[in-house]
């Protein structure tokens, strides 16, 4: 009797060796061979070259290039030789904190809003992913050079630009609405300045929050499409409002989402075309005698704080998600 | 008995009460109703103007907003047709006084805008297709296959995605420049005396190519998070019928979860093929010489427009602006036929955590 039992364990661990899931788990590699291959081929030694780059200075020759070794002096012009390299790093770090909570806001509110029964809800929806389509840096690319011809003309003239009727879309789609107005109208109210001067920045840049949250959307609705509409019903069944289920089921739902979407936000912004530290690093790639190392050093430094901030993001938001229990 | 004690006034008030209710049943039954009583019981209640009060102000809002994303679309589009004269003149808002198509000429047949546009359309072809391939077989991988390290495997993913281009730029020049993996290469040719040091494959399609075959393109750390995503949500026992019946996994994949989930291939397709057509990191990086012309390339100043006139500044943005529309156009006809799926695919996606 003991002795069956013994070999029937045997077997069953001898057939766990073989199980049909670990014949399967090779099969993941091949599947994601691709990404590895890349990975491990190209991206990693990138990575490296990269880093050494950044502690280097580049001789070029006739069949290739030499790498002089020169410890941190890259790292050392950036921060207290560059005129503005310090100065750009605050500037996007201050710019990011002012635009994560009001484009994760935005696109939470706007997802709701699609993501209810209402007639031409295709179409407002197509509307809003225009941005994602387009929003690929040419537009930003001309506009910028807009600017750079503005400030020649205005050099050339002496002052006095003239506003075009179709170039500065960003100033008249932003002229109805008066800041002046909505100060005015805020200031009535005792909430402190800096609460008053954050609406008025968001309703000034109205234009940039609605075409940067595109994917944000998107992932969003995608979040609100996947709770279950059965938990809906019991809450109403129960007497819940709109109001309620909002906070208590719908938020608390998609809360890893607003997580996701902070950081999808942090890297955006971080690499967006408009974004003045990118700007500043291109600038000097191309610019200067060894701008090529320089900015590669500028860029690590500068990653290296997109780090902290992404993981300062997740420490802060990681303790209020709520994660639905899933057996995957 | 009763009704001599009820005063007029409350059996009045029984009396609505009674008709409200019937109404009220009615419908929710869908009869057809006089109008007025129509009206009474379903539109003058708290309940409706609520309702109509919320809808109104979602709708003005949505509109809005609308607005605030076409606007710029829109006024680019009309100062497009603009001449210069119409800058100058200070009556002309939106609508040109001298319409004329001179801008689309110059830029179509100036800067070579066909060729550049079948470069282009090459080019984010092979790249999206390229991509979308590669993060479908990963993000299946990521999903379905329970293997040793694959957390680990999954953060290097996010890892590329954080990972800002702008950081590997010189590295990926000299990369395709002198294109040699892990200096196997040019370390075999340095053992025989030569100096060796690489493919130049700048200037040529490879480099695009390779990145796009091995999921290092254009925010492809992204695409491989939704297509993981999508596979998470799609149930096992669906394969495990098709393992039953004797299918190996890659057949399984072909015949199986391929064609099922077509929609998320589109809107993957979708996004690389965009986000590759507009793309001017990389095309600047790769495509060092003006031989190949390819769609940013053109926005430039035609030769032929003379644009040495009172508003300069002005008439120049608007042809800058004609020449992103001129980019734009193909995209935005290929989004209109595809949106319907890509939205689809979106909310099928199912993102969770």
């Amino acid at each position: 009797m003991t002795k069956t039992k013994q070999l029937d364990r045997k077997v069953s661990t001898k057939r766990k060796g073989k199980s049909l899931d670990k014949a399967k788990g090779r099969n993941g590699w091949l599947f994601i061979a691709p990404f590895l291959i890349g990975f491990v081929l190209i991206y990693l030694p990138m990575i490296v070259e990269s880093l050494q780059f950044s502690f280097g200075k580049i001789h070029y020759e006739s069949t290739g290039y030499q790498l002089e070794m020169v410890g941190w002096a890259n790292y050392r012009y950036a921060l207290f030789e560059h005129t503005t390299f310090v100065q750009t790093l605050w500037g996007s770090i201050g710019e990011l904190l002012f635009n994560v909570p009001a484009i994760v806001i935005f696109s939470l509110f706007v997802a709701v809003l699609l993501n209810q029964k209402m007639r031409g809800r295709a179409i407002f929806r197509a509307i809003f992913f225009i941005p994602v389509i387009v929003s690929t840096g040419i537009i930003e690319y001309i506009e910028t050079q807009d600017q750079l011809a503005d400030a020649m003309g205005q050099i050339a003239t002496g002052g006095n630009g003239t506003s075009a009727a179709g170039g500065g879309a960003q100033e008249d789609s932003n002229a109805f609405i008066s800041v002046m107005d909505v100060a005015r109208y805020f200031q009535g109210m005792a909430i402190g300045r800096e609460l008053v001067e954050y609406v008025v920045g968001i309703a000034n840049s109205v234009y940039d929050i609605v075409n940067k949250s595109g994917v944000q959307i998107m992932i969003f609705l995608a979040g609100l499409q996947s709770v279950s509409p059965a938990i809906y019903e019991s809450c109403q069944m129960d007497g819940a409002t709109t109001w309620e289920i909002f906070w208590k089921i719908t938020f608390p739902m998609i809360s890893p989402m607003i997580l996701v979407n902070a950081v999808y936000t942090v890297i955006d912004s971080f690499t967006s075309k408009e974004n003045e530290m990118m700007n500043l690093i291109n600038s000097v790639y191309s610019g200067e005698a060894d701008g090529q190392v320089q900015s590669t050093a500028m860029a690590w430094m500068y990653f290296l704080v997109i780090i902290l901030i992404l993981l300062l993001v997740a420490a802060i938001m990681g303790g209020y998600v709520f994660y639905q229990k899933r057996d995957t | 008995m009763d009704s001599t004690t009820m005063s007029k006034r409350e059996l009045r008030a029984l009396r609505q009460q009674q008709k409200k209710e019937e109404a009220i049943q009615r419908i929710k039954a869908r009869d057809k109703l006089p109008f007025w009583m129509l009206i009474r019981y379903k539109y003058c209640t708290l309940y409706f103007l609520k309702k109509l009060g919320l809808a109104i102000f979602r709708l003005v809002l949505l509109i809005g907003l609308s607005y605030v994303i076409l606007f710029p679309y829109l006024s680019k589009i009309f100062s497009s047709f603009m001449s210069r004269e119409d800058f100058v003149d200070v009556t002309v808002i939106i609508i040109a006084k001298y319409p004329t198509l001179d801008t689309y000429k110059a830029i179509i047949e100036n800067n070579s805008y066909f060729t550049a546009l079948l470069n282009s359309s090459m080019l984010a072809l092979m790249c999206a297709t390229f991509q979308m391939l590669a993060c479908t077989f990963v993000g299946y991988g990521f999903a379905k296959f329970k293997f040793r390290f694959r957390k680990l495997l999954f953060t290097l993913v996010i890892f590329t995605m954080i990972v800002p281009h702008e950081t590997l730029q010189l590295s990926l020049f000299m990369k395709f420049r002198y294109f040699d993996i892990w200096g196997i290469g040019g370390g075999i040719s340095s053992l025989f005396g030569g100096s060796w040091r690489g493919f130049n494959l700048l200037n040529t399609n490879w480099p695009l190519a390779i990145m796009s075959l091995t999921c290092l393109g254009l925010k492809n750390g992204l695409f491989i998070y939704i297509m993981r995503q999508y596979f998470n949500n799609v149930p096992d026992e669906l394969e495990e019928a098709a393992y039953v019946d004797g299918a190996s996994v890659f057949k399984t994949f072909m015949k199986i979860i391929l064609p099922m989930s077509t929609t998320m291939l589109v809107t993957i397709f979708m996004f690389a093929f965009a986000w590759q057509w507009s793309d001017m990191f990389y095309t600047n990086l790769f495509y060092t010489t003006n031989s190949d012309v390819l769609l940013p390339d053109i926005i430039k100043i035609p030769t032929v427009l003379d644009t040495e006139y009172a508003a300069k500044n002005a008439f120049e943005s608007a042809i800058r602006n004609t020449s992103g529309l001129l980019i734009l156009a193909p995209l935005i006809v290929l989004y209109l036929f595809t949106q319907r799926t890509m939205i689809e695919g979106v909310e099928r996606s199912g993102i969770t955590g």
